[in-house]
């Protein structure tokens, strides 16, 4: 029996990274979905499930930060990385609900390491 | 019954008690709007103008890299000049302007033997600074000399100048520095120091210090928050290239796999390529910010660069769904500016204007003649207005509400017409719209 892929949910308004993190997350074995808006991912987390959630700050309409207070509503127990270009929002109160908090670089090297530490 | 006064005096007290008179000018001086120096003066002025209660002369030094330095020495050369000097300043009605301009005339027409002999002097406040005059800065008190010239602890050279038996030291401070000395004599008239002008003089002491320090204060303040406008300017374009630089490195690193096929190398190279656009644009829209120079103005015609920057928002509006109107006032048909700085300006109005609108929304674009001497051109939109909380923000530059952007767009208009002469000013009402209005010399200068 094979085991079954683990899925994330990955809010970027930028396409060529939403892309990027698509391809390079698979290679990892992950099943990634992606979407360009904080309205857009929070419909997707009502209809699905995830296992975890990685998220920009700075998005058109609703930002990242806005998005993970409304995660925590509905999917408490989702694990939630904030991944952006803004190291000012992490003094952010409503930040520290997530679990993590990266500052985005080429390398996904970092990235990648915190997901398997949350989901494997 | 109520009877109004206005509490900024234009006019050099000259009535009333001499204490009232220096009083009035020590809280007057803070709000006129000459310089520190010569705001400084006017208070030396208020001490030593007449003969009666006051003093004659009046030193100024200030304290700069730890010494003592020789600034103004005010007041009358000879007993002949000192009848005319004070008839002037108390003639009744003078102005604050009058008696600054009289200062400056006293200090810089190198006629003045007294002005240039202060200029020479300086004293160390760490070495001199135990013998007058730096001993009553360094010790932070008020120091009466009488005597002189029996006094070991007055610097003999010193003496020579100021050439008085009599004379009052008094250090201008503030809590924690030293900003200067004020030294007091009465030699043309030979009047005794009494106590009661001591008095008087360590207030208006007092007062200078509080007055340096003030200004000090202020001048660190722009400082602060020029240095935080550069701070905040620098993380602002540090996150503006992150992105695209994020995701070249990562399509980069991809292209180093060995096994990654034609197709994919192909792509990876046109998202790359995509993305160094992005960071040459951002490079360019900061140097165009950076480098707004109007060298020459020539008559820009109304009807057209409207028609341009119609044209030049196009997409925008439809993919908006928003109309856009002009409207140029009969009579009115051109202003002096340079099209290329003012078609940029009206294109970021006009985009803005276009983001603020939703469906069925409306810009319109119009010019007309304020009165005689300016011509304005108004960008109105009917969106959402500018929220209250950020409205005395809206010129500031990296400050946006949109995603994408430097938050450069109205900083730059801003810049562009305040380089052209002119100015911009912002009607906003939240839920109901906005307009800004750019204001232009109606002739040209």
């Amino acid at each position: 029996m094979t085991e079954e892929k683990k899925r994330i949910l990955v809010v970027e308004d930028e396409k060529n990274l939403c892309l990027l993190y698509q391809e390079e997350l698979s290679k990892e074995g992950y099943e990634v979905v992606t979407a360009n808006t904080a309205a857009e991912a929070l419909a997707l987390i009502k209809e699905q499930n995830f296992d975890l959630v990685i998220t920009d700050i700075r998005m058109p309409a609703k930002n990242g930060i806005e998005l993970v207070s409304e995660i925590m509503g509905v999917r408490r127990d989702i694990p939630v990385i904030i991944n952006t270009a803004y190291e000012s929002y992490r003094h952010d109160f409503m930040t520290w609900a997530a679990d993590a908090y990266l500052i985005k670089s080429a390398s996904l090297d970092e990235l990648k390491a915190k997901i398997k530490e949350l989901i494997g | 019954m109520i009877a109004r006064y206005h509490p900024f005096l234009h006019q050099f007290p000259t009535s009333g008690s001499k204490e009232l008179q220096i009083f009035s000018i020590l809280a007057q001086s803070f709000f006129q709007p000459f310089s520190l120096l010569d705001n400084l003066l006017v208070i030396l002025t208020a001490l030593t103008a007449g003969s009666g209660l006051g003093f004659n002369r009046a030193m100024l030094f200030l304290v700069e890299s730890g010494e003592l330095r020789g600034e103004f020495w005010l007041g009358p050369a000879s007993v002949e000049e000192a009848a005319s000097l004070w008839e002037m300043l108390s003639r009744p009605g003078i102005s604050y302007a009058e008696i600054i301009e009289s200062n400056r005339r006293l200090v810089t027409d190198g006629v003045n033997p007294l002005q240039q002999k202060i200029k020479k002097l300086s004293y160390r406040l760490d070495s001199s600074g135990l013998t007058l005059p730096a001993l009553a800065a360094s010790s932070r008190q008020i120091i009466h000399v009488q005597e002189a010239s029996q006094e070991p602890l007055v610097d003999r050279h010193f003496l020579d100048l100021i050439g008085v038996d009599e004379f009052l030291c008094i250090p201008l401070l503030s809590p924690d520095e030293v900003f200067g000395e004020i030294i007091l004599d009465n030699a043309i008239t030979k009047e005794p120091i009494k106590l009661r002008d001591i008095e008087l003089a360590s207030l208006c002491g007092l007062a200078a210090g509080n007055y340096i320090y003030v200004t000090k204060l202020q001048k660190r303040i722009v400082e602060m928050k020029k240095q935080a406008a550069l701070g905040e300017m620098a993380l602002f374009v540090t996150h503006q290239l992150r992105n695209p630089m994020v995701t070249i490195g990562g399509f980069v690193d991809q292209l180093l796999e060995p096994e990654l096929d034609e197709a994919r190398k192909k792509r990876n190279l046109k998202i790359i390529r995509e993305e160094v656009s992005r960071l040459e644009e951002v490079v360019s829209r900061l140097t165009r910010f950076f480098h707004i120079e109007i060298k020459e103005k020539v008559p820009v015609k109304l009807q057209e660069i409207f028609k341009l920057t119609v044209e030049a928002v196009k997409p925008l509006t439809t993919e908006r769904r928003v109309a856009i109107e002009t409207e140029v006032q009969p009579g009115v048909s051109h202003v002096y500016s340079d099209p290329v700085y003012l078609g940029e300006a009206l294109r970021n109005l006009v985009e803005n204007a276009i983001e603020a609108l939703t469906d069925g929304g409306t810009v319109k674009l119009k010019a007309f003649e304020e009165n005689q001497d300016w011509i304005v051109i108004a960008v109105e939109d009917n969106g959402r207005g500018i929220p209250e909380s950020i409205k005395d923000k809206v010129f500031d530059a990296f400050i946006t509400t949109k995603e994408k952007g430097l938050g450069l767009g109205l900083a730059y208009v801003k810049r562009f017409i305040e380089a052209n002469n002119g100015w911009i000013k912002v009607e906003s009402q939240e839920g109901k719209g906005t307009v800004f209005k750019l204001y232009f010399k109606a002739r040209p200068e």
